[in-house]
């Protein structure tokens, strides 16, 4: 299942632009999802809003250790188990271990990135429980053994076509490309898989510290599915999905959805607020909440402590030039777009995922539609100065710093650009330089410079005296 | 996996962070409208693909009869507003009831239910899991009928959530339901009835 991140990015990249319609079918999803996220806050005051919403983020994080405390005291009254898991082997090792305790064989799960974070389908497999994803996209995903190529939208990278043959052949049906058929047959299919079940596992949008309870939205009906059917129920929660109350859920729920689709509100929101009571009949009879650390608590305080803010919607995605050509299977993580591009490096590290911050053009679209204004573009930027200074080599240093005394002086700054106008004459062809030779190179292998002028503005202002050419 | 060790690590991570008020006051997050609340959930709950109808209570069961039409199979939760009309309405339009459990839901291809609240602004209903609100009968079936009395209407999320610690405290588990379920995984194309109904239709009882 690794096997997607293997290589570099640039040669992940690859694939993914040689993808036939790859990038035209991201493309009319991307476009997609962005005219609804306009639409949807349209007849609100959305600079309020989501300024808003970064307040509401901000004073939650940074208060995070009293209101999960608050959240997991809460929680406990209610009859709710909450654990807290420092790795992502910790919390495998805990779902496993109910899993055990109830003689699990079947799981059915809800869309949840944080068990892609911590590897929870191979573990399972390995311990011989079967798992089922329930989100229609993460279905295909799990059948074409893939991972999630979106965050909100897991399969946007599959043809109809594509879903067709993944049906007909893991189950021997005969069905056509149309998707209202496809999605009737899954329908089915998981229906049975819901009924059979012993545990439900889903993530979390966001937990309320005051009553500890915990929200999930789909507007398939996966998670209701997941928390009305099977005896247990086990959520997955990144530590910092935490809201103070549900005042500030008002705000935050439809600030989510709309970012993420569009909506004011999914066709569901589950709200769980503990285990079946005496009275009610139906419902699980367990419900537990793993609250994963993961490398995030080494983000707090940290230069980049505001991608903690983070609600998961996936609107950079959408609008990211680069993602939207290379999908996201070339970033090679779990996260991928440009809040990918910063999460990946900082819980995977610069040996993983370091050469993610430079998949951007930093356009800075991706910063003008968080949500919760994250600048991600400056994150990015800070993610590549940390990166080059953890890896520059002794010869780079030395180039780099004799390169910025050079260019901090007038005199020499023109000097050297003297030099570069005699020194380019060889490879300027038709005003531009398409080819030259190492190091220069690692840069025109993608694109063309253009020739430097003849004169500078200055040389020229000098002669002229202004008057013009 | 110690919890104070835990959050040790959190608090001292986040020594020396600015931490922000929460904002006293939240700009609406949606259109805030005027007229009458049932207008504006019919209008909403029509956008997300369900449908409203104002119903007199002395004309529910001649409603219901005409809406279940074609349903042979029905369940019907032991708790739900004017349960008596809405029995007629079944019986007269033929259907056969089910017992509320799980496998009868799972056969039926119609669930009636109530209501806590209705959201004006967005078409949604909100369904508690109580004694008598089974959560399967509303989730399982094709189509959903949901009978909510016209005065449990809110206008807005800030009226939903103010009411929520309250609900949170009494049931285990709450979801606001906003038309049918729905996918666009399969090149953004919608498709109704995934797993939840595929079809919602709420009667709204003149109060």
């Amino acid at each position: 299942m690794r096997d997607v991140s293997a290589g570099t990015f640039e040669q992940r990249a690859h694939v993914g632009l040689q993808t036939p319609g790859l990038a035209a079918a991201l493309g009319r999803a991307m476009d997609h999802r962005a005219v609804q996220r306009t639409q949807a806050f349209a007849g609100t005051d959305e600079p309020a809003v989501r300024a808003a919403g970064e307040a509401i983020r901000a004073h939650t994080v940074a208060n995070l250790d009293h209101y999960l405390e608050r959240f997991a005291e809460n929680a406990a009254t209610r009859g709710t188990k909450v654990v807290f898991a420092t790795t992502a082997a910790e919390a495998v090792e805990y779902v496993l271990r109910v899993l055990r305790d109830h003689g699990a064989e079947l799981v059915v799960k809800g869309k949840s990135m944080v068990s892609e974070e911590i590897g929870l389908n191979p573990a399972l497999g390995s311990a011989g429980v079967e798992v089922i994803e329930t989100d229609l996209g993460e279905y295909i995903v799990q059948l074409a053994g893939e991972t999630p190529a979106h965050i909100t939208t897991p399969a946007v990278h599959k043809t109809r076509g594509q879903v067709r043959d993944l049906f007909n052949r893991a189950h021997g049906a005969d069905l056509s490309d149309d998707p209202a058929e496809l999605t009737r047959f899954a329908r089915g299919v998981l229906r049975e898989k819901f009924l059979a079940a012993d545990v439900g596992i889903t993530g979390v949008n966001f937990a309320v510290a005051e009553t500890g309870s915990f929200t999930i939205v789909t507007n398939e009906g996966n998670a209701r599915m997941c928390t009305s059917l099977p005896r247990v129920h086990i959520a997955l929660m990144g530590m910092e999905r935490i809201v103070p109350s549900f005042r500030e859920l008002s705000l935050m729920l439809p600030l989510l959805t709309a970012s993420a689709a569009g909506l004011g509100v999914t066709a569901y929101v589950t709200f769980v607020n503990g285990p079946r009571q005496p009275e009610e009949p139906d419902g699980p009879e367990e419900v537990h909440v793993v609250v994963l650390d993961n490398g995030r608590s080494a983000i707090l305080g940290s230069e980049f402590h505001s991608v903690m803010h983070c609600i998961r919607c996936g609107a950079c995605l959408n609008v990211c030039p680069v993602f939207r050509r290379v999908g996201g299977h070339a970033y090679g993580a779990v996260y991928c777009g440009p809040i990918g591009a910063v999460l990946a490096p900082l819980l995977d590290g610069f040996n993983a995922a370091g050469d993610l911050p430079h998949a951007s053009s930093l356009c800075v679209a991706c910063t003008e539609v968080c949500p919760v204004n994250i600048p991600l573009h400056e994150c990015l930027l800070g993610l590549r100065r940390e990166i080059a200074r953890s890896r520059a080599t002794r010869g780079e240093r030395f180039a780099f710093a004799w390169w910025g005394r050079l260019w901090g002086n007038a005199r020499t700054y023109r000097w050297s650009a003297r030099l570069a106008r005699i020194g380019q004459l060889p490879l300027v062809r038709r005003r531009r330089i398409r080819r030259a030779p190492f190091p220069l190179s690692r840069w025109t292998s993608a694109r063309d410079m253009p020739a430097l002028a003849r004169g500078s503005f200055r040389e020229r202002w000098k002669r002229t005296e202004g008057r013009g050419p | 996996m110690d919890r104070r060790a835990f959050l040790g690590v959190v608090r001292r991570r986040l020594a020396g962070v600015a931490a922000p008020d929460l904002p006293s006051d939240l700009p609406p997050t949606f259109a805030t409208g005027d007229g009458r609340l049932f207008d504006r959930f019919a209008a909403e709950l029509e956008i997300a693909g369900g449908e409203a109808i104002h119903v007199r209570l002395d004309e529910l069961s001649a409603r219901v009869a005409v809406r279940v039409a074609g349903c042979a199979t029905v369940v019907v939760a032991p708790v739900v507003d004017h349960r008596e009309a809405v029995l007629e309405g079944l019986a007269h339009a033929g259907c056969r009831l089910l017992e509320p459990g799980r496998d009868g839901a799972a056969r039926a291809d119609l669930g009636v239910t109530g209501a806590v609240l209705g959201v004006a602004a967005t078409g949604s209903v909100l369904l508690a899991a109580a004694q008598g609100a089974p959560r399967t009968v509303g989730l399982l079936p094709p189509f959903h009928l949901v009978v909510l009395p016209e005065d449990r209407l809110v206008p807005g999320f800030e009226e939903l959530f103010e009411q929520m610690p309250a609900l949170a405290a009494r049931s285990s588990n709450l979801v606001l339901v906003t038309g049918p379920s729905r996918t666009a995984d399969i090149e953004m194309t919608l498709v109704r009835g995934v797993h939840g109904p595929g079809r919602v239709t709420v009667l709204v009882v003149a109060a």
